[in-house]
């Protein structure tokens, strides 16, 4: 709850720039709550209007957890690291 | 002394400010342990108290810093028992209910996942002000060994 507010800050205006794939890396990120998860889902929505794609990379089995607990883990791109993802990514 | 549960309840006393959460959090890990219960399970406890203090601070307090919340722990057998008591506005519960998980929304998990904590949970209004959460989570003997 105290930290979610400052993501969403800095997350949101992202998708109004000129990216393709916007990564976010929970690696040290040991817990989340429900604002938290908000946070992702307005992302995420945001993306599929935006047309950007959107992922969450190295959550820990925790976190992962508290998305499975909300029916949220199919719903979101979930890599195990954010370097597999950004190896992956066609050169522009 | 682990997974043998304790005597007599558990009581935290945090003002209702969001900083103060990770604390909170990481004393009720210890506290759901030390009761028996399951790390597992102590996880979704965490998470079960952690959003029913943030609906304390946003219904119960609207954000100020300066309220009280007492949070107490009793285990009775094979029952633990957190009690959240608030001394704020006494929101009606029914603002913070939960959304249909199959609606990819932002909001209403909170609820959510204090349910899926526990095996029964009561709100109730106290005279005098302020709210008190009533949530019990049986202590399964596999827990416990």
């Amino acid at each position: 709850m105290s930290v979610s507010p400052q993501v969403r800050k800095v997350l949101l205006p992202i998708f109004r720039k000129n990216v393709s794939h916007i990564i976010v890396d929970l690696k040290d990120v040991p817990y989340i709550d429900s604002s938290g998860i908000a946070t992702f889902v307005e992302s995420l929505q945001l993306s599929r209007k935006s047309d950007i794609r959107f992922s969450l990379a190295g959550a820990c089995q925790r976190v992962e957890s508290i998305f499975d607990l909300a029916h949220l883990k199919s719903i979101f791109e979930m890599a195990p690291d954010a370097t597999a993802l950004i190896d992956g990514e066609p050169a522009r | 002394m682990g997974g043998a549960g304790f005597s007599g309840p558990v009581i935290l006393e945090a003002p209702s400010d969001p900083a103060v959460l990770s604390a909170v959090r990481a004393l009720t890990d210890k506290i759901c342990l030390a009761a028996g219960v399951d790390p597992a399970e102590s996880d979704k406890l965490v998470l079960a108290v952690d959003e029913a203090c943030t609906n304390v601070i946003r219904h119960g307090y609207c954000d100020r810093l300066d309220g009280r919340i007492k949070i107490s722990f009793t285990v009775e057998g094979d029952r633990l028992e957190i009690e959240i008591r608030d001394f704020g506005r006494g929101a009606d519960p029914a603002t913070f209910r939960g959304r249909d998980l199959g609606e990819v929304r932002p909001g209403g998990l909170g609820m959510h996942f204090i349910r899926s904590a526990v095996d029964t949970m009561e709100y109730d209004w106290k005279p005098g002000g302020g709210m008190v959460l009533k949530m019990v989570k049986f202590i399964s003997k596999q827990e416990k060994a």
